[in-house]
């Protein structure tokens, strides 16, 4: 049995319906192939889910969350706390625009920012706190907003992989001032290509974030550049894709939270051996990625790859002892929950298209490593 | 077989009386075999951004303007960024952009936290004017970024004649000069490095955002390729794994998607094609309206020491009574485009600049009775005479 980590057939279903949008898009008679009525309905799609004041799609997770950094306001000098076990967006969106990410720990099983680090790194200069979900966890949304609203802050949710989750009846993408999604194909409503949407309550923040998003134009008059804007721009074959996909989102969903249910009840008895799975449950959850640590990872992850299943190492190392962020890596700071996961995680399939069979095998060889 | 007479019109009564701005409807659907072949593909591979089909697609492209590296990124825009922060701009650097031309060339300026510095164009080419570009780069210019539109390129003679003298780097806004050359070298290959855009209305368009960097530059390849991808070193195309890479540089997501890739490879083909058509419209375009003396300005291709070949991708012309003209197409139902009705030096978001209406006489006027007419390749000579007919009658209207 070969299970890869990344399916490379996550739309084999859809393959008719894919090339029918191509071709249908390609021929409208409106020849309209950006930010058209097809995108439109998409934001008012994800709108009505989330119950966001308003969605406004963009060219990518990366896309935007640029521009809600951007239009939150971050400018050069400005302090802004990104957690330093993460992908990079979190830091390059608010080092590119000049300003300071100051990097807080992980919690060492959670992997998500630590708020208690975040609260010590607060200075006058700090602007906002940029949580992040993480693998299959949503940050500690309570104590963090708790934490900002303290300290005049703002919160911006990067929800890029927790589409879906909702943590104390309020959706991921909904607990800051301004959230993110991103629709990478790997993504919980990842499509065939790239994408993602700014989720806000905030009506002057996302009238800021339409501008942005199209070379800081109102959209009423062309060619008319009110602020400096980027192309961060959504295609309507990926709309009309994601509309498609829409109603089957949840099942997937539902399929992957099984499937991680089913894990963790597996692996939660392998504790006392160096393993430790995901905090079981559904509260704050999105099994986009399911996420063990472990002591001995690479012995486990050359037995799983004999044995032809897939696995991926997330972020070997932390943000700030990456060459692109040394230089926002004060001497003298230390990680140690940051470097500890990066040590020990190890990621295994969880797509929703797995079988039973595929599902078992795999607990079965991990539980197998450990006899 | 079905009776060709029994069959609906083809074309709604609507649609045969308006002209559109803009279409490919007839070409995609005519390239839809391969298209559909490539699309395949991608959907074979499975990988849909930053793939195979783009890697395919870069290749071709380097092999199509002789470059040394192509790489594939988001939209056009991007790719002017991307280059600029490859080139060493750093925050703070000046870089001259002309007062005429669409947003992007200036904001990514802006956006690489340098500084734009407005100079004028030549009244003719709509490219930045060589005289201008002396006035105004000072000791603090590191770089030129000249913009060749609509037909032809700027005078790339006396642009790297200034940059060699005041030591500025050449940085090519070529996101509309697919097929132009300048002695033989393709736009965006004369200075450090250029750019394409793949917007759908341009002369190799997508059917959603798409974008390239050019250049010959091995040192300037290499950075543009790693800050599309977050800045990671390593592997990352065609292979998904490398989103844990180790980054390099503080970069951003830049790629291109695969199925844009795909119907790219496909028009491909027919580029040279599409610009020999293209170069029959606009003769016949002029021929139908040199006669009307209230056109200020017909496309001029500029004669030039060098040897240089036009692409038509915008037809445009100027008139004093621009706005009314346009109301008048748009009334008859014809699609029109105002290239540009702003200067950049006059856009609320570089008042901080301080500059004043006059600066740029040249841009401004230009903003003021440029319009573009309706043009691709499949525009029927009956869509033409309609959209000239229509200014004839606009003009003798205003003469009665």
């Amino acid at each position: 049995m070969t299970l890869p980590f990344f399916p490379p057939d996550l739309f084999e279903a859809d393959r008719d319906v894919l090339l029918k949008i191509v071709h249908e898009v390609g021929t409208d008679p409106r020849q309209k192939f950006i930010l058209g009525d097809r995108t439109a309905a998409l934001e008012r799609e994800l709108q009505s889910m989330t119950g966001a004041g308003d969605v406004i799609a963009c060219g990518s997770g990366t896309g935007a969350l640029t521009l809600a950094v951007h239009a939150a306001g971050i400018k050069p000098g400005d302090e802004v706390i990104v957690p330093a076990f993460c992908c990079q967006p979190v830091a390059s969106t608010v080092a590119n625009l000049g300003a300071t990410p100051v990097f807080a720990d992980a919690d060492p099983w959670t992997m998500v920012l630590d708020p208690d680090d975040v609260e010590r790194l607060i200075t006058e200069r700090t602007r906002a706190i940029m949580p992040a979900h993480v693998f299959s966890i949503m940050a500690d949304m309570p104590r963090l907003t708790q934490i900002a609203e303290r300290h005049e802050l703002m919160v911006i949710e990067d929800a890029a992989v927790a589409q879906g989750a909702v943590l104390d009846d309020r959706p991921a993408g909904m607990w800051g001032d301004i959230g993110v999604f991103s629709f990478f194909q790997v993504k919980a409503f990842g499509t065939a290509g790239e994408g993602g949407v700014v989720l806000t309550d905030d009506p002057a923040l996302a009238r800021r974030v339409r501008m942005l998003r199209n070379h800081g134009q109102d959209g009423v008059h062309r060619f008319l550049h009110h602020e400096i804007g980027y192309n961060s721009r959504f295609d309507e074959v990926i709309a009309e894709f994601q509309l498609h996909r829409l109603p089957t989102f949840a099942e997937r969903l539902e399929r992957r939270a099984q499937i991680a249910d089913y894990y963790s009840e597996r692996f939660t008895p392998l504790r006392d051996r160096g393993v430790l799975a995901p905090p079981a449950g559904r509260n704050g959850r999105c099994y986009y990625v399911y996420s063990l640590l472990v002591e001995r990872r690479e012995d486990l992850r050359s037995y799983l790859t004999e044995r032809g299943i897939g696995s991926h190492i997330y972020y070997p190392v932390p943000l700030p002892h990456q060459p692109a962020f040394a230089e926002w890596a004060p001497e003298g700071q230390v990680w140690p929950g940051a470097e500890q996961v990066s040590k020990r995680n190890l990621a295994i399939p969880i797509w929703p298209h797995m079988s039973d069979t595929d599902v078992e095998y795999v607990a079965d060889t991990v539980c197998e490593f450990f006899d | 077989m079905t009776d060709v007479a029994q069959q609906p019109p083809a074309v709604a009564e609507s649609d045969r009386d308006g002209v559109p701005f803009f279409t490919q409807s007839a070409q995609f659907d005519e390239l839809w075999p391969s298209i559909s072949s490539h699309v395949a593909d991608v959907m074979d591979r499975g990988k849909y951004s930053h793939g195979r089909k783009v890697a395919e697609f870069e290749k071709a492209m380097a092999a199509y303007t002789g470059a040394a590296h192509a790489i594939g990124v988001n939209n056009g825009t991007d790719a002017l960024v991307l280059l600029l922060r490859a080139c060493g701009i750093q925050p703070g650097d000046e870089v001259v952009v002309p007062a005429f031309t669409f947003m992007a060339s200036a904001s990514s300026v802006a956006l690489a936290r340098a500084r734009p510095v407005f100079a004028d164009i030549d009244p003719v080419t709509y490219a930045i004017d060589p005289e201008s570009l002396a006035k105004v780069a000072g000791s603090t210019a590191r770089a030129v970024m000249p913009v060749h539109l609509f037909c032809q390129m700027a005078d790339m003679d006396g642009v790297l004649g200034l940059a060699r003298d005041r030591d500025l780097m050449v940085i090519e806004d070529s996101a509309e000069a697919i097929g132009m050359r300048w002695n033989g070298k393709h736009a965006g290959l004369l200075g450090a490095g250029g750019v394409l855009s793949f917007f759908p209305t341009k002369t190799l368009g997508a059917i959603g955002d798409a974008g390239m960097i050019i250049t010959d530059s091995e040192e300037i390849a290499g950075q543009a390729a790693i800050l599309r991808h977050h800045g990671r070193m390593g592997k990352t195309v065609d292979h998904i794994a490398g989103i844990s890479n180790l980054s390099g540089v503080s970069g951003t997501n830049s790629k291109m998607d695969d199925l844009q890739a795909a119907v790219l490879l496909a028009k491909l083909g027919h580029l040279d094609e599409d610009i020999a058509r293209r170069a029959e419209l606009a003769a016949a375009y002029t021929e139908r309206l040199r006669d009307i003396p209230e056109i200020l300005r017909l496309p001029t291709v500029v004669p030039r020491e060098a040897e240089t070949n036009p692409v038509f991708y915008v037809y445009l012309i100027e008139v004093e009574e621009r706005d009314a003209l346009e109301a008048h197409l748009t009334a008859a139902g014809i699609g029109t485009e105002v290239y540009y009705p702003t200067p950049l030096h006059l856009q609320p978001c570089f008042t901080d600049l301080g500059h004043q209406e006059g600066d740029f006489p040249n841009a401004e006027a230009a903003c003021r009775r440029t319009i573009g007419l309706p043009f691709y390749p499949d525009l029927t000579q009956a869509a033409m005479d309609r959209v000239c007919d229509t200014i004839r009658r606009f003009f003798t209207g205003r003469r009665a």
